[in-house]
């Protein structure tokens, strides 16, 4: 009885299409854009329809895990950006879902960036890029990221910055500052006529913000 | 003698800006307060033409494009209390407080929004909107912050 039962239950494993659907079953759809078709509806949850652009794998699985905060006010609709309040801390998965979800995320993509130089950004280029990141183009008055210390400061209207290193790939990020309505419809974020040397070095610097460097 | 006075003045107006960076730093919560106008020499040389006074008025969009920009800081009613106002070393402007803005003239306000707080000698963690918004719109938001004082510059 017991054998029979597991030879059904490994069978409708193996039948059913290993994770096409995975995405469907788990109904992240009811929150999450998964398709470029869908431009027109509105969403509570940030999109996924280029996530094989946007993350990088093993953080996708960890995030899917463990999930950590991204967005401190909450993915925020309201055209006054008003912050949510009582934000839930998003559903976790079991592993296994979390190599499904990752596996089919991954095949999500709406573009194919040109690749960035993946060298590390040197000292002094980082302390310069750190500065502009500050000052010039104020992207802390928005963003969380890390400062000298190692401690986390800047605004929380944007996503968090200090695991982009982890989270993103660089030529995601690259393309999003280059071009952003590729990604976004309307985004709030200022658009930045950037150098592409800047915007070269912008990207590199970002892929240097970890959160295991946070003091 | 003029001249020397101006580079003096524009030297500390710099020097109080780069101790400001934006993000709120953990060393000091103390907020260093944004230079005066008297403090600020010519900082930019601004193309005039932009500069002209045009009639524009309010409209429904631009009540939405200062919701949807400018509240992240500002407050959706211009009060200075968006969401990162209390994570910026300088706090956003009150756009309601007339007292400050009938200091500033529409020419100032207005590069304060295409070129950003650095370009009018203000602080940097106001960023510059001229490759997001056209300069009929920000001449309409400029209005609209007028609307906000009920003040004009003096
Ligand atoms: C109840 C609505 C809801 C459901 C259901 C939901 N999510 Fe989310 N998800 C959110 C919100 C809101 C955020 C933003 C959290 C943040 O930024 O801190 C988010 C963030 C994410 C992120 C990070 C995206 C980014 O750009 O930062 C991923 C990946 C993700 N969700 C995957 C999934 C997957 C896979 C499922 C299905 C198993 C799912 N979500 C189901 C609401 C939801
Ligand atoms: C006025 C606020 C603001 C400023 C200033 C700003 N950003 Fe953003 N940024 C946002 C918002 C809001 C988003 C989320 C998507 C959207 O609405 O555009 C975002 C998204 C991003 C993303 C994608 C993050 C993700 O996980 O989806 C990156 C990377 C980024 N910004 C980098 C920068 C850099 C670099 C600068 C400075 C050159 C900067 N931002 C300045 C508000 C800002
Ligand atoms: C990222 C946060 C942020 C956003 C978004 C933002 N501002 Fe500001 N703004 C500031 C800060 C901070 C100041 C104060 C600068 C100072 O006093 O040194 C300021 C100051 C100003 C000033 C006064 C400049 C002066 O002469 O003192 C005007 C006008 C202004 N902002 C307009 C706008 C408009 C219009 C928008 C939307 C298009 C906008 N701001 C979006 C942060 C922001």
């Amino acid at each position: 009885m017991k054998l029979l039962k597991t030879l059904i239950l490994s069978g409708l494993l193996l039948s059913a299409p290993a994770s096409a659907d995975v995405l469907a079953d788990k109904n992240c759809g009811s929150c999450h854009r998964l398709k470029p078709e869908e431009i027109e509806k509105s969403f509570t949850g940030p999109d996924l329809h280029y996530s094989g652009n946007k993350f990088q794998p093993e953080w996708l699985k960890q995030y899917l895990i463990n999930p950590e905060v991204i967005r401190p006010a909450g993915f925020v609709t309201d055209p006054g950006f008003l912050p949510k309040t009582d934000l839930p801390p998003h559903a976790s998965s079991s592993i296994e879902d979390a190599n499904a979800l990752t596996k089919e995320l991954m095949t999500l993509k709406i573009s194919t960036p040109a690749p960035v130089n993946p060298e590390p950004l040197s000292k002094g280029l980082r302390a310069k890029i750190k500065y502009q990141f500050e000052r010039t183009f104020g992207c802390i008055s928005c963003h969380q990221s890390l400062n000298l210390a190692g401690k986390v400061r800047g605004g929380i209207s944007g996503p968090s910055l200090v695991n982009a290193g982890n989270r993103l790939q660089a030529a995601w990020v690259a393309d999003l500052l280059k071009t952003p309505e590729t990604y976004i419809a309307k985004s709030r974020m200022p658009s930045y006529k950037m150098e592409p040397a800047t915007l070269e070095q912008f990207t590199r610097f970002l892929m240097t913000l970890k959160k295991e460097n946070i003091k | 003698m003029l001249i020397n006075r101006k580079f003096l003045l524009t030297g500390i107006a710099l020097l109080i800006i780069l101790v400001t960076a934006c993000g709120q730093s953990e060393q000091s919560t103390s907020i260093a307060k944004p230079p005066t106008q008297q403090e600020v020499g010519e900082v930019r040389e601004v193309n005039r033409q932009t500069l002209q006074p045009k009639i524009v008025t309010v409209t429904e969009e631009t009540r939405q494009t200062y919701k949807w920009y400018c509240s992240q800081c500002h407050g959706v009613k211009g009060k200075g209390d968006g969401i990162n106002a209390k994570f910026l070393t300088v706090p956003p402007r009150n756009h309601t407080k007339a007292a400050y803005l009938e200091t500033r003239t529409n020419e100032q306000l207005f590069e304060a929004i295409k070129f950003g707080g650095l370009s009018v000698g203000r602080a940097p963690c106001m960023p510059a909107w001229g490759h997001t918004l056209a300069e009929d719109t920000i001449h309409s938001l400029v209005r609209y912050i007028r609307e906000l004082c009920h003040c004009e510059a003096f």
